[in-house]
């Protein structure tokens, strides 16, 4: 044994990775649970990227077979049905607790000096992790599916000069249709994961460059306070975590397993009760409750204009809030609550 | 017996037991006439395909599945948090400080 030990240890050099865990420390304070959802999403990424291998085997992104082929994993695979169950709760566990992630990092100020290139790549991560449930709420080809993507994809269009362009590059042309389903399954299968990899690998090694922050009052202090060691008791502490996270989503895949709408229809008119998934609800509302015209200007451009904007303002918040230490920053803190509550009252209004 | 093994016995038991009521309703499925094994036909063209019912067989073993995840999932918590309670006190003794501090002996 301690030859394959040596062997592998002359080659990889891990000892330099494991010294590291053994002496990294993980503040001990009263937000410590937020630091177990940074390595929750990792779990659920996983899980995602192994049940979507999974499908992918089965899964035929063209016009005439991708909803039969959903259909065949769900019905006639062997725990087809459970497989895709997982996938699609997973990424929704996955969303939930990237939401969770970085409203903690916001509320608690962890984005500020030296952290801010962080929170950029935490952001960037978040654009992807939506991204990978807009491309992947097309894949089963269902009306409902197909109706919310013309409704996503059309949103660019208002804007002027590229909004054209950006639709038809979405949808590889003028309309949804089957080369936009099998575009859509390249980027979910293929592009995404791999700037995921990428920035999630930059996201990382900044994490472990500067350390976990502490919040506010903790630095305030200026006494270091209490620590626990990674290796092994936080870490032993995380695996309890994910065990029972592992258990819910099983549970609750097994007992509300999506199901699959009939096979879209190019043709025909666009169903009732059309929906987003949740994460995208309050935008979803927002745009259904824009006037036509604001001030002069078209509605749709203006409620357009102005989710970039908060998109931007989110992206560069450590800039935005980069007062010293002393200072919270209360204004900021105000805005990120009242934010909080638009979206989910709007996302509650929607499912009204 | 202390609390904490009061409280391990009890989640024991309540798994054991809907463990064996699983078994036994299950065994009634497998003892009733199938209609089939299979999986029903795909839906008719216009309808939504439901991810269940399933045959009820394979819906019974996945129920049963996931009492055993929920039972092996109790016992690691278990096994984790004695394990968990160790490290601390390890930690808290400065064990694992004076360790990394002892003199090496010959040959490291």
């Amino acid at each position: 044994m301690n030859v394959v030990r040596a062997w592998i240890e002359e080659r990889l050099g891990l000892r330099a990775v494991t010294a590291f865990l053994e002496k990294k420390e993980v503040p001990r304070h009263k937000h410590t649970f937020l630091y177990y959802t940074g390595s929750s999403i990792l779990l659920f990424l996983g899980i995602q990227i192994f049940t979507g291998v999974l499908l992918a085997f089965y899964y035929q992104p063209t016009l005439a077979e991708a909803n039969a082929s959903v259909v065949r994993i769900m019905t006639e695979m062997p725990l087809g049905w459970l497989v895709r169950s997982v996938h699609s709760w997973s990424a929704t566990f996955m969303i939930a607790l990237v939401f969770v992630h970085l409203l903690g990092i916001a509320f608690t100020k962890a984005y500020r000096k030296p952290r801010e290139a962080t929170w950029l790549t935490g952001v960037l991560l978040m654009g992807l992790s939506l991204a990978f449930g807009f491309t992947g709420y097309l894949l089963p080809w269902d009306e409902l599916s197909l109706a919310a993507t013309k409704v996503g994809t059309n949103l660019p269009k208002a804007l002027p000069v590229i909004g054209t362009w950006l639709t038809q590059v979405m949808r590889a042309g003028e309309d949804v249709t089957g080369d936009t389903l099998s575009r859509f399954f390249t980027v979910h299968v293929s592009v995404l994961p791999l700037a995921v990899l990428a920035i999630l690998g930059m996201h990382l090694f900044l994490v472990q460059r500067h350390g976990m922050s502490v919040p506010l009052e903790e630095e305030r202090r200026k006494v270091k306070g209490p620590v626990l060691p990674f290796w092994p008791n936080f870490a032993f502490r995380e695996a309890g975590v994910w065990l029972v996270l592992l258990g819910l989503l099983l549970t609750i895949a097994v007992l509300s397993a999506p199901g699959i709408g009939p096979q879209a229809d190019l043709m025909a008119p666009a169903p009732e009760g059309i929906q987003p998934e949740w994460y995208f609800l309050f935008m979803f509302q927002t745009l259904k409750l824009f006037p036509a015209r604001v001030l002069g200007l078209n509605g749709e451009l203006v409620a357009v204009l102005i989710m970039m904007a908060g998109m931007a303002a989110l992206l560069l918040l450590p800039f935005i809030d980069n007062r010293p230490f002393e200072r919270k920053g209360k204004v900021i803190t105000l805005l990120a609550w009242a934010g909080l509550a638009y979206a989910l009252g709007m996302s509650i209004w929607s499912l009204l | 017996m202390n609390g904490r093994r009061r409280v391990m016995a009890t989640v024991g038991i309540l798994a054991l037991g809907s463990l064996l009521a699983a078994g036994v309703l299950e065994a009634r499925v497998q003892e009733a006439t199938q209609p089939s094994v299979k999986p029903g036909p795909a839906a008719a063209p216009g309808q939504e395909t439901s991810a269940a019912p399933r045959p009820a067989k394979e819906r019974m073993a996945v129920y049963v599945l996931l009492a055993w995840v929920w039972f092996s999932i109790a016992v690691l918590l278990g096994v984790l948090r004695m394990r968990v309670r160790e490290a601390d006190r390890v930690h808290r003794m400065g064990l694992s400080r004076a360790a990394g501090k002892a003199p090496k002996g010959p040959g490291h």
